[in-house]
Parts: structure tokens; C-alpha cells; sequence
């Protein structure tokens, strides 16, 4: 079966509709085709949207829950293994260390070897001096350090990747901008997905055998939306800083029960310094904050001083949907970081799923206890294959790695192929691949979609330089043809500036001060006329 | 070997080589006053080369500068554009323009209304002065005039299409065209690179033969700001006696020309008219006494001391270094002086970036008495012979405000009147 | 011989190590990507590089790609970039670090050459000239010059001189090359009556060591000569009209925290001073077809080192030399004037396409003036504008300050004309 859709009726039909583009999503999505299935994964924004753009980019040796939670410690390890055998493209193999600073309990330190040994997580004691001589930016205090095997995995590529391999597997289909607004439900099935294509505004009506829910922190609202009742989410906000270049060769963390400002992650060029954690009531309309900012930095201070004087480009922050067992405590620290699938056929559904919880490391094992459910509910009998298939790569799916574009712009030297963002070197080349065939291309591309999809607006100008240079390109190609571009643009600065507000101080002010003389007084986006008419 | 020492003695000493402190210059040797600049040129190469007086209020577009003043003056007395008179006002724009004139860029006088000038992206705002060679495309807009728009091959972030698309409903009889300049047809090429290549006449000649088989019935010709860096005049007469057109110039995102131009204006013409220039060098340190103000420098290989009767401050904000932003505070770091804070750093930037009020961090700066002294903690003068004038001044958002060349050199006149009052 | 220092095993991480070389307070993280760098550079565009992303790529971590890239050699380390960037970002910094980190046997052979032969005797000369075979040319010179012109039948050009005022280092194109060059400058002091010498050892002016980003060699260069001039207890030292020697001087005294007893002086200023004085008292009436001059700032001598009072003396000497009326600036000019490209040791890298290429907006700013003749205190600068004047059919000519001085005063040997136009080679 194959979708159909026709541009009056705007009606898709297909096997399994999948609701939520995250690493959730795009699994469940490439574990399907893996057995012969078409799927539609459809989110209300675009890829990596929620949680899974919105993390430090960790594969979890396992060692970081080793001492609260020793099965979802082993289940890291072992995912984390996988992964990196995989799909080797999407992750940077850089090692990891737990590290102790005076002031820290070195009971706990002293006990952590132990914990990992429960769990299989291989750990090498370090001197302090080892430790110096491994991550020279160290600081000098250290009581205790550990190497254990953490890794950074680059999650836009990796969900890519996944929903391409699905793509080419059975010609499933990612919709972006689809907003699920109601099911229809008959006879104890859902009949029918109502959906808004939130660009155009037109209704759009999915029809499918099996629908899984996979919408992260969204999931208990789609749940209700089926009139589900069985999924209980608490919201843990978790914000993270930016650095201007590599702070580390690799992943540090802070050798004591997980608190603010605990880890340092690299991301290919920059590193990513976190994590807080905060209890939120809405998953919507999260922001990274200021006091959380300083305090992740004080904190991370304490193991890296040079983090003081280091220029951070930008904060930002996702929403951890922990699952909440009755009764269990409200505090996202203490809640458990394993995933749950719910079948509801204690709802009265037969032909729905939600998937939730869980962690980015772990995200393979989720979609493969979802695929069993929905293949054998469909009467497909094929086995998952995830964990022994590598995840193939691709051109347009690769530009999201930090430093990858400057290097092939670099070794193929071809002088027209001018470069739109400079910080981060991506060339026009890169915005015609992600344009033409990138997964979500189907569809109409945005300067937003092309940041999503490259390091686009990611470097330390943050969008001042590029969203011009973009925007008029997209203009040269034709893809923007009215004012829609101009007000694309004034969108993707805005979202932007949501992310470098709680950094702006130091060298990254300028910075700022320079985008917005970019911005308002040259490009006159704060006086647009539909900005005026506001 | 000793480094070399050199002192230099001065009546006034201008801290700061963008508009405020070149204005100031200016002002102060038409005065006769013995007039040395000092420092680096920071956001003034960000310019789109429009002089704007007050262009904008509390998010509204104005027509009237003049009445803006008014208005300004009611609700926000401190902003240093109220605390000046519009005689004053306009003999600085009067009196900057002819020096621009007099040193080579033409420019309209200031009038009674702002114009509605053109942006890069296709959006029009207002402003109080307009550069010769930008003239005509407001006529053409006004007229909406049927307008070849031209981009060029290799320069990224301009496009013809786009302003093309934004000016859809308003001006729809634009055409545009994508041609290659002479000499550069392939990779990626500058503005600047093209504006001084133009100042060679066989260049501007085969430009204009490659744009003119295009032309297909256009009454003018629009292109980004590259017509020359230090006779753009000239090169604009010349592509309109050979194109048979009016011609002009759109602005660009940086790098750009047009305030590269002012710059490299300014750092030609200036000396030639007695200003002692010491360019690119960043004053360290300050000693400041009731008889007079030393400054430190340090060159390559060279520390300069300039002894001085009096000081202009023009040293910019954060882009140029004359204010600094720490974690928790905001300062002045070349004398220290107490600035107006905008409170803690959680409050320094709007929730939404596009806020129609603006952030407050740009309302931080520096507090000064009506003469422009900087006051201290006290809310005395620091020094008697020490002035300030531009950016850095408190209780302004020239970026939203459409301000920064009246703040500039209307604080930089005022500045300069008040060093004069005090020197020997 | 002098030991040469092995090249680094890996490659370097940028970041790391120009954070010990630039001063106090900069740093690259305060780089907005503005592009102003890139947008005033000659070399931008040269293998696909420029200032702006060379910096972004040492951000990025491309260690091994910045230090492969054969665009270092096309910088010239001119540092207008730093000039000009409103943050005073430095990429000479990193450039010159990403020499050093060449392969020997990859570098610009011509480059190379010339270092090597520098550091095969104490004569530092990189046209391998010998002390002894210098000495002999200079006393044939002199003989030349006191049987040719009566009015110079005792001028001397002491070597070894103990108490001088001034020490001379002599570029060594003349003495190898064209000795009747010479004589100009000699004649000069001898018409001031200035009290000078040059050295035996450590006699050369230019250092092509510092071109390859051999720190080691560029110390061992400034040390031989700095040794030399302390032993003469000369006032002040001084080389002949070369940018990059000067500059390679003081810069390597401190760089190295070299002992120096004497103050770095340049000819130019002390041409200016003599006028002043009255002590040189040229004029342009000569030039009575009113011919057009204008003026190459070398970057060296200007931007990188004494700036803009310098431009200042060189505009002086200048205007007295070719009448106020006759003297035409380039733009920009001082210390923003644009690099010719002749100067990093571009000029003997062998790459000429691209040296041109990086010529070619020089030439424009040349043609622009309408000049006939530029006039520069630099050799380097006037081989790569003579170059390029032929290159793209530039009807100028490129002139020593020495030769108009002597010409002015009435004291040019008819062998000393041959950078002149035929106007001027016959008067």
C-alpha cells in the first residue's frame, strides 16, 4: 500500500501514521520500513522540533545513571554500543569522563567504579594528572576522575537519517507543519487522523491503519486527543549553553548525583554546557532563562574555570516528558529515565500506540518494542532489524555536522559555489542539496528549514549575516517570490534571539549589538509594514 | 631597545574615529581649534550611508523629524537629542553635509520633512539626508517609475529579486537582472572591491556597456552601493552620461561601501584640513587633571602620550568598545565613568527581540550635564574639561529611534561648543 | 653554520597557539564575521580563501586544512586586515604560524633559497654575497663614484667605523646586483655630512627567515646584526630604503628580547629632518613638465611599524621633491593603504599569477592617479608595482627616493638613472 494524495481532497492514506519528528518518530518510522511498512510521520513544526533537537547531543555510556538507575544504565550501554557501530556517521566516538572537584563527596567518587561495574560500563581510573593531560582545561582541583566510554551523537543527523533510510525503504512520507487537530473513532479504531497544515491552512485527512504516537512531551495531549487517559507526563526542563569554539576533546561530567551545570558535551566545533533541570507545567512556550544560564555556568566553572571568559553563542532548551507512575515524585531529577509503551487497548483502541519517555541513547530500543507491537497488530511477522542494519548516510542529510560543510566546501575549491553563512562556511551548494533533496523537501523549504537541516544560523553571528544572504538567495532560486520571505526571515531572527538573549554579555554583546543594526536598521525588520500595522 | 616615546601636545583631543568623533573634528577645526582624533573606527563601516535625524518614535515611522524633537522633548526630556534646540540640530547636519561636500560625497540638505529612502531587502524608511548617488531611487519609487534593479554575480546578500518582490505591490514596474562585473566574473566579489575598481574610467565604461543592452525601456537603473569609494560622484555622473539615465545606489549589508567610504573620507580629507590623526590606535589609559588631560597610546612599536586642554569621548558602545558588558554590570572601560544601568542583566533585552519599545541595554550609557560633561557618582562633572558626544550617551536607542547621525554629530557640535567655552 | 630548528611533528591547533603570540587582551573569540577583513584584502579570493575565513576555520578546528592551504604564502602578513577590523583581529598571526608549520621541502623554494643563504655566513646577505666580497665591492664603488665626480673626491662609506651615529644595513640587491645604486644614498650622506658606517658582519638589510616562519632563523638574523651594531656603539641604526628589513628588526629585538644599545631609525624620517634643517635643500624645479608622482606606503614601515607619521615624512619629502602641485595620493593610502603584493616573500614564492592577481587592485589604485612615476622607500614594493606596470601595460615608472633627491640636487651620476623615464634619465 502506497499513499495517495490529491490536491483537492488533501486525503494521505498509509499503513502507520506516526505522529511526533523526533528521534521517537523517525525511529518507529525507519523500524517499520525495516519490515516492509509504509509509514507517514507527520509534526505540527519539522524535524528535532521538541526534546530531540533541544538536548546536549550525549550517547550515554550509561555511566551518568549508573548510580540511581542501573538497568536504564545497562540499557545506554548497550544501545550506545549499537549506535555507534550503526551508524557511525552520527556520532563523534570522543570518549567521556567523570570527573570530582574538591568540595564534591568522595564517598560517591569512591564508589562510582562499583556502580558502573554493575551496569558493564567499562571505567578506567584517572590520576588528576592523567585527567590534566587528557582535557588540558581541567581545573587544578580535581579529587577523583574516571574515563568511561560516553560519546557525542549529532540527533538532526541522526533523525535524518532515519526518516531518509524510510524513504527509500517503502516511499514513506514525512509531512512537516501537519498539526494533529482531532481523531475520528468508530468501532474501537481510529478511523481517521484530522490534521492542519499549518503553512497553507488547509485541512488534510489521514487515514491509517495503525497510529503511533511518538509526540514526546506532546504525547499525553495526543493521547487525550484519542481519549486516553493513561498517559501521565511530567515536564522536566532542561536548558543548555552554547560555546563560541570546543571547550573539550570530550564529554566531561561532574562525578556526583546529577545536579546543574554537570556536564560538558562537545558538538563538533562548539561544546554544549549543561544541564538544568526544572519542573514546567506546559511544554510549550519554554525559554531558556538567565538565572538558569549563570547557574549552569558557575556551576561548570567549577570544573572548567576557563568557562568564565569562554563567549557563548546561544542557550537553549528542551522538555524531558518523564513518565509519572502514580504516586511518584514530582521532582524531574529523581523521575526514572525509562520509557513506557502504552498499547490502550485497556482504552478501548486497538489501532493506537504512544511510545514515551525514554532518552535519545535509548531511542533504537523504543522503536523496537513499538515495531513489534504495531507490525504484529498489522499481521506482519518480520523481525526488527535495527540492530543489526547500519543506518545509511547521504549527502543531504549530513549537513548538520559542525565543521562538515567547510571541509567539502574546502576540498572541492569551486570558486562560484559561494559561501551564504560564513561563520559556519556553508555554501550555496549545501542550501541546493538540503533544497532538493532533503527529507521534508517534498514539500516547500524556508530559510528555517534549511537551518534546521544545515549549520545555518548556528555559528556566532547567530543569524545577523546569513538570514540575509539566505533569504536572498532563496529569492535568486525563486523558492521566496512575495514579501513571505522577508517575514520568514523576521521569524527565524526572533527565533534565534530566544536562544542568544541569556548570553548576551561579554563578546557575544557585540555581536548582538551588530545583528540588530543588521536587522532594524538595514533590512527594517522591526517596520516591515505588516510589522507596523501590528 | 627603548621603545620609542612621543608626545604630542593639542588643544582638543577626540577619543573615537566614527561619526561622532569625526564630526567633532570637523566642528572643531572649522573653529580653529588645534584638534587631534584618536582611535578606532568601529560600527561607523556598518553604515548604510543615510543620515538620519529621528525616524522613528515609540515604533511609528515619522514624516516630520522636527515634530518628533517635539514630541521627544514631552516624554523622554533626557534623550540627548531633546536636551539640544533645532537651530542647533540643524546647523550640525548644515554644517556636516558641506563639509562632506567640500571633501568630495555630495549630499541633499537637510529639509523640513524626512524622505522615504530605500533598504536593501526592498523596505523604505525615513531619514533626513541622502547621499547624491542614492538620490534617484526614491524618485523612481515615488513615481513608481518603470526601474531596471541590478545585481551582480558572486555578491552574496543582495538581491534584485528579492527587492523586487518586497516592492510587489507598491512599485510593481521594477525589472531585474543579474549581469557579471568586469573583471570579476567569477567567485565571490566585494562591494568594495567593485566600488574601487570602478574609480578606473575603462571600468565604469564596460559596466555601463554591459548593463546597457539590458536597460529594455527602464527610466532609471537601480544597483547596489558600489558607484566608487573616494569620487563616487563622479563615477555616478559618469554612469548616468553613459547609461542616458538616473542612476542610483541601494545599500548593502555590510561589508559595505558606503561607510567605508565615510571612513576612508575622513581619514584622507581631514588631515589636509589640520586635523592631526593618529588612526587605528586605541587609547588605554587616561589621566585626567584639573589643568589638563594626558592620553596613552600604544603603536607597534611606539607609546604616544597626547597632552590636551580638553577631551571629546567618542568612543562608541559595545561594537566599538567604548562600553563593555560584564556578566553582571555594564561599564565604561577606558576612564571608568558610572553609566546608566538598565538594570539587571535579565532586564538588558526584551522577551520578543522585535519589541516595538526596544531593549533597554541601548538606553545605557553615559550621564552628562547639559554641556555634555560626564557626571560621576556624585552627579558632579568628572572633569571640567572632559565631554562626551555619540552612542555612548544614555537615554537613546538610535538603531530603533532612526537617530544615530543626529545623535552623533548634533552631541558631537554641542560637545565642541562646550570644550571651546573652556579652552585657553 | 648555523643550526636550523626541525618542523613541527603534527599539525598545530591554531587557537592554542596564537593565544601566547597576540597581545594582551585580544582575542580571536571577538571575531562578529563581519567580513571587513576579508572585503579589504588583496588576497581574498586566492585559492579560495580570505582573511574572514581563515579565521572561521581556525574557530572551526580545521587545523590541517589551514595548515595545508597554499594561501599563506599569498598573505603578505600585511596586517591591514588587523587594521581595518573593528575588534583588531590579527590573521597575520596565524599565518605566519601556518608557515612554520610547512614541510621544508614544501615551502616556496625562492623563499627558502634566499633564507638558507642567509644563514650560511655572518654576512646574513639572502643573495649570498660574502662579507669580504661586499667589502670589495663597496671600496671599488666608492673609487667609481671619487674618479667620476670631482664634487665626491673624498666621500667614504666607512665599514666597522667605531662611533658612528648612524649603522647602515645595505640591502644586498645593490652591492650584488646594481653597485651603481649605491652611490645615491652615499652621496646623500656625504652632502649632510652624516657620520656613518656599515658592519662587516651582519652588513645585509632583509630577512627572508621571517617569511618562512622560521622563528629560530629570524632570531638568529636580527641577533648577527644587532650583535654587530652594539660592538660599533652607533646612536641610532638605520637600513636603506627596504619596508620589510626595518620592521623584521625592531620587531624580532622584541619578539626575542634581543639586548639592543641603539634606536631603530628610518631613512625616510631623517631625509625629512635634513630637508627641514635645511641640510638637504632639494626642489622640484626639475620638474618642469610638471610630471605626476604619487606614493607606496610600505605596509612594513608604515601600518605594521611607525605609522602614520611616517606617511607623513614620505608625503613631505614628497611634495618638496616633485612640487606641492605634482604629488598625487593614492587612495586609501597610509597606513590604509592596500599591501602591492611584493612584500611576505611573495615576491620570490614563484607564484606569479597569483601575485599579480593580488597586483592588480594596486595597480588600479596606481592608474587611478594618473601618475607617471611612484615613488617607495621599499625594494620589494618597487619590483612588485614595476612587475605589475609591465604585467598590465602601466605606462609608470618606479622610483628610490634617493634618486630623486640626488636628482633634485644636482648630484646624479649618469649611471644612477635607470629607473627614470627617458624625460627625466636625460636631464
Amino acid at each position: 500500500m502506497s499513499a495517495k494524495s490529491s490536491a483537492k481532497s488533501r486525503l494521505y492514506e498509509t499503513e502507520v501514521l506516526i505522529i511526533g519528528g523526533g528521534v521517537t518518530g523517525a525511529g518507529v518510522m525507519r523500524d517499520l520500513a525495516l519490515r516492509g511498512i509504509h509509514c507517514l510521520l507527520i509534526d505540527r513544526c519539522d524535524l528535532n522540533a521538541g526534546a530531540s533537537g533541544g538536548n546536549h547531543g550525549l550517547l550515554h555510556s550509561g555511566g551518568r545513571y549508573a548510580s540511581s538507575d542501573t538497568r536504564t544504565a545497562a540499557e545506554c550501554r548497550h544501545e550506545s554500543e549499537l549506535i555507534k557501530k550503526l551508524a557511525p556517521e552520527c556520532v563523534d566516538d570522543c570518549g567521556g569522563m567523570f570527573v570530582a572537584v574538591e568540595g564534591d563527596d568522595p564517598d560517591f567518587a569512591a564508589r562510582f567504579p562499583g556502580f558502573c561495574q554493575a551496569a558493564g560500563i567499562i571505567c578506567e581510573a584517572l590520576s588528576p594528572q592523567e585527567a590534566r593531560a587528557r582535557e588540558p582545561a581541567l581545573s587544578e582541583k580535581i579529587i577523583a576522575a574516571y574515563a568511561i566510554p560516553d560519546a557525542a551523537i549529532d540527533p538532526f543527523r541522526l533523525v535524518s537519517q532515519n526518516v531518509e533510510h524510510a524513504r527509500r525503504l517503502t516511499g514513506s512520507v514525512f509531512l512537516p507543519h501537519m498539526e494533529l487537530e482531532a481523531f475520528q473513532i468508530a468501532d474501537g479504531r481510529i478511523s481517521s487522523a484530522l490534521c492542519r497544515d499549518r503553512r497553507s491552512g488547509a485541512a488534510v485527512r489521514i487515514r491509517a491503519r495503525q497510529i503511533v504516537n511518538a509526540a514526546g512531551a506532546w504525547a499525553m495531549n495526543i493521547a487525550r486527543l484519542a481519549r486516553c487517559e493513561d498517559v501521565n507526563l511530567l515536564y522536566s526542563k532542561g536548558t543548555l549553553i552554547v560555546s563560541n569554539t570546543r571547550l573539550g576533546r570530550g564529554v566531561i561530567n561532574r562525578l556526583r548525583p546529577p545536579g546543574d551545570g554537570d556536564i560538558l558535551v562537545p558538538g563538533g566545533t562548539v561544546s554544549l554546557l549543561g544541564t538544568s533541570s526544572v519542573t514546567v507545567e506546559d511544554p510549550d512556550r519554554i525559554r531558556p532563562g538567565v538565572d538558569e544560564v549563570d547557574r549552569i555556568l558557575a556551576e561548570g566553572a567549577a570544573m572548567l574555570p576557563g568557562l568564565e571568559d569562554a563567549r557563548f553563542i546561544r542557550a537553549f532548551c528542551g522538555v524531558r516528558p518523564l513518565i509519572r507512575a502514580s504516586g511518584a515524585a514530582t521532582d524531574g531529577r529523581k523521575a526514572g529515565r525509562g520509557f513506557s509503551l502504552f498499547d490502550h487497548e485497556d482504552q478501548g483502541l486497538e489501532n493506537f500506540a504512544t511510545i514515551a519517555g525514554g532518552k535519545l541513547t535509548t531511542f533504537r530500543a523504543m522503536a523496537e518494542k513499538t515495531g513489534d507491537l504495531v507490525a504484529r497488530r498489522l499481521g506482519n511477522t518480520s523481525m526488527c532489524k535495527t540492530a543489526t542494519t547500519p543506518l545509511p548516510s547521504g549527502d543531504a542529510v549530513r549537513m548538520t555536522e559542525p565543521g562538515r560543510a567547510a571541509r567539502d566546501w574546502y576540498r572541492r575549491a569551486e570558486p562560484d559555489d559561494l559561501i551564504l553563512c560564513e561563520c559556519e562556511m556553508v555554501p550555496q551548494s549545501a542550501v541546493d542539496e538540503i533544497v532538493g533533496h532533503a527529507p521534508g523537501a517534498e514539500d516547500h523549504m524556508s530559510l528555517q528549514a534549511i537551518a534546521l537541516r544545515s549549520r545555518i544560523g548556528k555559528g556566532a553571528c547567530q543569524g545577523a549575516f546569513c538570514a540575509h544572504r539566505v533569504t536572498s538567495y532563496l529569492y535568486d532560486c525563486g523558492i521566496y517570490d512575495s514579501d513571505n520571505g522577508m517575514r520568514l526571515m523576521r521569524d527565524f531572527v526572533a527565533e534565534r534571539y530566544r536562544g542568544v538573549r541569556p548570553v548576551l554579555w561579554g563578546r557575544q554583546l557585540p555581536q548582538m549589538e551588530l545583528a540588530e543594526i543588521m536587522h532594524c536598521a538595514m533590512a527594517g525588520l522591526d517596520i516591515a509594514p505588516d510589522e507596523a500595522e501590528q | 631597545m627603548k621603545r620609542r616615546q612621543r608626545r604630542i601636545k593639542t588643544k582638543l583631543a577626540v577619543i573615537g574615529a566614527g561619526l561622532s568623533g569625526f564630526s567633532a573634528a570637523i566642528f572643531a577645526l572649522k573653529r580653529g581649534i588645534k584638534t587631534t582624533l584618536l582611535g578606532h573606527t568601529g560600527a561607523l563601516a556598518y553604515t548604510t550611508g543615510y543620515l538620519d535625524l529621528l525616524g522613528a518614535r515609540r515604533g511609528r515611522l515619522l514624516d516630520d523629524p522636527w515634530a518628533g524633537l517635539a514630541a521627544l522633548r514631552e516624554d523622554e526630556p533626557e534623550h540627548p537629542l531633546a536636551r539640544l534646540g533645532n537651530d542647533e540640530i540643524k546647523d550640525a547636519f548644515a554644517c556636516f553635509t558641506a563639509a562632506l561636500r567640500d571633501m568630495g560625497i555630495g549630499y541633499s540638505m537637510p529639509g523640513a520633512l524626512n524622505r522615504m529612502v530605500l533598504l536593501p531587502a526592498g523596505i523604505r524608511k525615513p531619514t533626513l539626508c541622502v547621499p547624491d548617488t542614492m538620490l534617484a531611487g526614491m524618485e523612481a519609487a515615488d513615481r513608481r517609475a518603470k526601474t531596471l534593479i541590478l545585481d551582480f554575480a558572486g555578491l552574496a546578500g543582495f538581491s534584485a529579486a528579492e527587492f523586487k518582490a518586497n516592492f510587489l505591490t507598491t512599485w510593481p514596474a521594477i525589472t531585474v537582472q543579474k549581469i557579471q562585473f568586469p573583471g570579476m566574473e567569477h567567485g565571490q566579489v566585494f562591494p568594495e572591491v567593485m566600488a574601487r575598481a570602478l574609480e578606473v574610467p575603462s571600468l565604469y565604461a564596460e559596466l555601463a556597456r554591459r548593463i546597457s543592452p539590458r536597460l529594455d525601456g527602464a527610466r532609471y537603473v537601480g544597483l547596489p552601493a558600489i558607484l566608487g569609494m573616494h569620487a563616487p560622484d563622479e563615477v555616478h555622473a559618469a554612469m548616468e552620461r553613459l547609461l542616458g539615465l538616473p542612476v542610483f545606489e541601494i545599500p548593502t549589508i555590510p561589508p559595505a561601501v558606503p561607510g567605508i567610504r565615510l571612513r576612508e573620507l575622513f581619514e584622507r580629507a581631514l588631515p589636509e584640513t589640520g586635523l592631526e590623526l593618529e588612526p587605528q590606535l586605541k587609547v588605554q589609559r587616561a589621566d585626567l587633571r584639573p589643568d589638563g588631560i594626558t592620553l596613552y597610546l600604544h603603536g607597534p612599536m611606539e607609546d604616544l602620550e597626547v597632552e590636551s586642554e580638553a577631551v571629546i569621548l567618542a568612543s562608541g558602545r559595545f561594537l566599538s568598545g567604548g562600553l563593555k558588558a560584564g556578566h553582571e554590570t555594564l561599564s565604561e572601560p577606558l576612564l571608568g565613568l558610572p553609566l546608566y544601568q538598565p538594570g539587571a542583566r535579565k532586564d538588558w533585552y526584551r522577551r520578543e527581540y522585535l519589541d516595538r519599545r526596544g531593549h533597554r541595554i541601548n538606553r545605557a550609557g553615559v550621564k552628562t550635564d547639559t554641556d555634555l560633561r560626564p557626571l560621576g557618582g556624585d552627579g558632579a562633572p568628572v572633569n571640567t574639561r572632559l565631554f562626551a558626544a555619540g552612542s555612548l550617551l544614555a537615554h537613546q536607542d538610535w538603531v530603533r529611534q532612526r537617530c544615530g547621525t543626529g545623535l552623533a554629530i548634533a552631541t558631537a557640535l554641542r560637545a565642541v561648543k562646550s570644550a571651546q567655552a573652556i579652552l585657553s | 653554520m648555523m643550526e636550523i630548528a626541525p618542523e613541527r611533528a603534527e599539525p598545530v591547533d591554531f587557537l592554542t597557539t596564537a593565544r601566547d603570540l597576540l597581545p594582551e587582551g585580544a582575542s580571536y573569540e571577538a571575531c562578529i564575521a563581519c567580513g571587513l577583513c576579508a572585503s579589504g584584502c588583496p588576497a581574498s579570493g586566492l585559492y579560495g580563501m580570505d582573511p574572514r575565513r581563515f579565521i572561521r576555520m581556525a574557530m572551526l578546528g580545521l587545523n590541517e586544512e589551514l595548515a595545508g592551504t597554499p594561501w599563506v604564502w599569498t598573505c603578505t602578513q600585511c596586517k591591514r586586515c588587523a587594521y581595518i577590523c573593528p575588534m583588531g583581529i590579527d590573521v597575520s598571526v596565524l599565518v605566519g604560524i601556518a608557515r612554520g608549520g610547512w614541510p621544508r621541502d614544501k615551502k616556496p623554494k625562492g623563499i627558502m633559497r634566499s633564507c638558507e643563504a642567509q644563514m650560511r655566513d655572518d654576512s646574513t646577505s639572502a643573495m649570498g654575497l660574502r662579507s669580504a666580497d661586499f667589502i670589495e665591492i663597496i671600496a671599488e664603488t666608492v673609487d667609481e663614484i671619487r674618479e667620476g665626480d670631482k664634487r665626491f673626491k673624498n666621500l667614504t662609506a666607512p665599514i666597522d667605523k667605531a662611533g658612528a651615529e648612524f649603522v647602515v644595513n645595505q640591502n644586498s640587491r645593490e652591492p650584488a646586483v646594481e653597485p651603481e645604486e649605491l652611490g645615491p644614498l652615499w652621496k646623500i650622506f656625504d652632502y649632510v655630512g652624516v657620520s656613518w658606517s656599515y658592519t662587516s658582519k651582519g652588513w645585509a638589510a632583509e630577512n627572508f627567515c621571517m617569511f618562512t616562519g622560521d622563528e629560530t632563523s629570524w632570531k638568529e638574523m636580527v641577533k648577527t646584526r644587532v650583535e654587530a651594531i652594539n660592538a660599533l656603539g652607533a646612536k641610532t641604526w638605520i637600513n636603506t630604503e627596504c619596508g620589510h628589513s626595518f620592521y623584521t628588526m625592531w620587531k624580532g629585538i622584541e619578539r626575542f628580547g634581543l639586548e639592543a644599545d641603539f634606536e631603530a631609525g628610518n631613512l625616510i624620517s631623517f631625509y625629512a629632518k635634513w630637508i627641514r634643517e635645511g641640510r638637504l635643500p632639494v626642489n622640484s624645479d626639475w620638474n618642469r613638465d610638471n610630471l605626476k608622482f604619487t606614493v607606496q606606503d610600505p605596509c612594513q614601515l608604515v601600518r605594521k611599524s611607525i605609522g602614520d607619521p611616517v606617511a607623513d615624512d614620505l608625503r613631505f619629502v614628497a611634495r618638496k621633491l616633485v612640487g606641492e602641485g605634482n604629488f598625487v595620493d593614492m587612495q586609501p593610502c597610509r597606513s590604509a593603504n592596500y599591501c602591492c603584493g611584493g612584500g611576505g616573500g611573495f615576491l620570490q614564492a614563484g607564484m606569479n599569477e597569483q601575485r599579480r592577481a593580488y597586483g592588480k587592485r594596486k595597480f588600479d589604485q596606481i592608474i587611478a592617479t594618473k601618475a607617471q612615476y611612484v615613488l617607495t622607500p621599499c625594494h620589494n614594493c618597487h619590483s612588485q608595482m614595476s612587475d605589475i606596470g609591465g604585467y598590465y601595460g602601466g605606462k609608470y615608472h618606479v622610483v628610490h627616493f634617493w634618486t630623486l633627491i640626488c636628482l633634485s640636487l644636482g648630484i646624479l651620476g649618469p649611471n644612477e638613472r635607470k629607473y627614470l623615464g627617458p624625460e627625466l634619465a636625460c636631464l
